[in-house]
């Protein structure tokens, strides 16, 4: 039994809890939230209570699991750390490099082990790419591609257009979104030796951000990554493909579904509705949260790591320079 | 309660679903796959090694094993003799579709295991693919408002070994695919075929197999609805998939085109020589095992029943009549 409890309980936290409430051998004790609000709202939500210091929840739980918006995580890691809890820490892992570095560091010495949300790794078509890769179908990587394109995450609301709008918070699309495509890409290619990316973050577009980014490994395969906030509202579409010397293996998310409605009636006009549904323990929240507890129980080998979640934050930013200053960016010589 | 130990034995790994069967319940907390039993030594020995469950030198001593639970994945015509073998030496037997190959065996089948006291699941997997359980429930729901049709496949791909021999398997495509399409539709709609018309091909895209690998069934159900399924083997080597469970359903709101299984990744592979399709669904023998294993546990009665094995079997028998008479075919005629 894991007593879990959430700090910050925003839009991914709702997420979480979806995933916290229906596992077996977990007690959701309660939430700390800088909106006190926003804790009593979630404790009436999912059960639990809400915690009035970071201090009382520690002291209730052994697994914190953080969800505040990516400046803030830092802070809450190292309190954390300090009171020897096992960690679960929202992507990116930090909005700073020294932030990341700072915390991956403490926790290794404290002892205190910390995962990484690096959810794409537990999407069930990723993780099927990533076998597929390993099992040698498609021989050693080569030309990497993906993309993850929407539209600038929920305009109009009070707190999130205004956050993710503010670089010096949020990161952009890239610390945001390619922190996602930059640790899968680790993951099938490897180490990242340089970086060069153009997009719209320096730009001054209000509520648009985008970004073209090259990757070179040091395996010597080359990859292209697009993310972007950009594309038309209620849009969102992602891509994988990764060729080898010995084929080649993609998916797109605008295949088919195994679910396809069309239907009409005189109020709505014409629908079609796309479905593709999975089994609970599938959804790949839950399955990266379950992945965790059974890391911290002995069951499993992590997926991934601290250190895994620190180098796609380093790549993120690295991408983010190369778009500042416009050159190449060595990765051995990026220190932030 | 829920951490009771289930002790599971397999009666037969003839049918390759045995493998998935046993991997999900392998990785299941509380359950202990004691023992297989394989009328093929050989076949026998290869399982047991691969999944390191241990080798059972007959049925009878694996029965005497202290078994809560078999799966009976022999051949198609041993379905008959296992299960009545079992019949009250376990709290629940799983059958592999289909039932059996008359409808005979399949009545004394379920005869047996009443009067035992044993309760009797056939393996639907096809009902825990989570796209059919979200289909049934907007049909539930009313979505489509009344169903007028409903087109399907069940393509395959040419399996071989004792599915081509009647001895064993008791038919070809139709009996081997009508079984699980048919079960789907029964359960969407609590409504049973009552006519069945059918042209079936017999060494048609295979020359020389012996036994049919085309089928293309007309029928009607109880409810009204009117239907077709296409049963046949007719996704070759070459081909990017085994095959497919498809129901494209007409009502009056409108339709849903349903690929059951289309959760793909896109491999080309130069060692394979051919582009193929990795599926990333969930996987529908877990939800099936999972159903199982719970049904031993809880003492409650099975999800689908040999009355639905029986039934769905009935239509693939009506099918080979209506093929070999020329005429649609009544349920209740046969």
């Amino acid at each position: 039994m894991q007593r879990v409890g959430v700090i910050g309980t925003g839009a991914i936290a709702a997420v979480h809890l979806d995933g916290w409430r229906r596992m077996p051998g977990i007690e959701l004790i309660g939430y700390y939230d800088v909106r006190a609000d926003a804790a009593e709202r979630a404790a009436q939500r999912y059960g639990g209570q809400a915690f009035a210091t970071l201090a009382d929840l520690f002291a209730a739980v052994d697994v914190v699991d953080i969800c505040t918006p990516g400046v803030a995580h830092k802070e809450n890691v190292l309190a954390a750390a300090a009171a020897g809890k096992a960690i679960i820490c929202e992507k990116p892992l930090a909005r700073h490099l020294a932030d990341a570095i700072e915390m991956v560091e403490t926790c290794e010495r404290a002892g205190a082990p910390l995962f990484p949300a690096q959810v794409v790794r537990f999407f069930p078509m990723y993780a099927r790419v990533k076998e597929r890769i390993d099992a040698g179908a498609i021989g050693k990587p080569a030309v990497y591609r993906s993309a993850r394109n929407g539209s600038f995450p929920r305009p109009g609301r009070d707190f999130s257009a205004p956050h993710y709008a503010d670089f010096n918070l949020s990161g952009g699309v890239v610390l945001d979104v390619a922190v996602h495509d930059i640790d899968f890409a680790r993951w099938c290619c490897g180490e990242v030796e340089r970086v060069f990316a153009r997009g719209l973050t320096f730009a001054g577009k209000e509520f648009k951000d985008h970004a073209l980014i090259i990757l070179r490994f040091a395996s010597g395969a080359v990859g292209h990554i697009e993310v972007s906030w950009a594309h038309p509202r209620t849009t969102f579409r992602t891509r994988i493909e990764v060729a080898g010397d010995g084929g080649l293996v993609e998916w797109d998310s605008i295949d088919r579904p195994p679910l396809v409605y069309e239907l009409y009636d005189d109020e709505h006009g014409f629908r079609r509705i796309g479905s593709s549904p999975t089994a609970n323990e599938d959804e790949p929240y839950y399955a990266e949260l379950a992945h965790f507890i059974d890391v911290l129980e002995g069951r499993a080998e992590a997926r991934v790591t601290a250190r895994d979640g620190l180098e796609a934050v380093r790549v993120a930013l690295a991408a983010i320079e190369s778009m500042r200053t416009g050159k190449v960016i060595a990765m051995n010589e990026f220190g932030g | 309660m829920t951490n009771q130990l289930v002790r599971i034995g397999f009666l037969g790994i003839a049918h390759m679903h045995s493998v998935s069967y046993a991997h999900n319940l392998l990785a299941m907390p509380g359950v202990e796959v004691v023992g297989v039993w394989d009328r093929t030594d050989a076949s026998a020995a290869e399982w047991s090694g691969r999944l390191g469950v241990a080798r059972f030198a007959s049925a009878d001593e694996l029965l005497a094993a202290g078994l809560d639970a078999v799966v009976v994945c022999s051949e198609n015509v041993y379905h008959r003799p296992l299960v009545e073998q079992a019949a009250g030496r376990v709290k629940a037997i799983l059958c592999e579709k289909p039932i059996a190959t008359t409808v005979a065996d399949a009545q004394a089948m379920i005869d047996r295991c009443a009067a035992t006291n044993t309760r009797l699941q056939i393996a639907f997997p096809v009902r825990f693919a989570p796209s059919v359980v979200e289909l049934k429930r907007q049909l539930d729901a009313g979505l489509l408002g009344e169903i007028y049709t409903v087109n399907c496949t069940n393509h395959g791909s040419m399996p071989g070994g004792w599915f081509i021999d009647p001895d064993l398997a008791g038919g070809g495509a139709v009996l081997d695919h009508t079984v699980h399409v048919i079960d789907v539709l029964r359960w969407f709609w609590g409504a049973e075929v009552t006519e069945v018309y059918a042209e079936v091909g017999d060494s048609l895209l295979h020359p020389g197999l012996g036994i049919d690998d085309a089928g293309l069934l007309s029928f009607t159900l109880s409810n009204g609805v009117y239907g077709t399924l296409d049963t046949s083997w007719s996704r070759p080597p070459s081909y990017t998939i085994w095959g497919d469970v498809k129901l494209e359903i007409l009502g009056e709101h409108g339709v849903v085109y349903a690929d059951t299984l289309h959760q793909y990744v896109t491999v080309a592979s130069n060692a394979a020589g051919k582009t193929q399709w990795a599926g990333y669904g969930s996987d529908m023998d877990r939800g099936l095992m999972a159903d199982f294993v719970e049904m031993v546990r809880t003492g409650r009665a099975p999800s689908i029943t040999g009355e639905d094995g029986l039934r769905a079997m009935q239509v693939a028998l009506a099918a080979y009549q209506s093929a070999k008479t020329g005429q649609p075919v009544k349920l209740s005629n046969l």
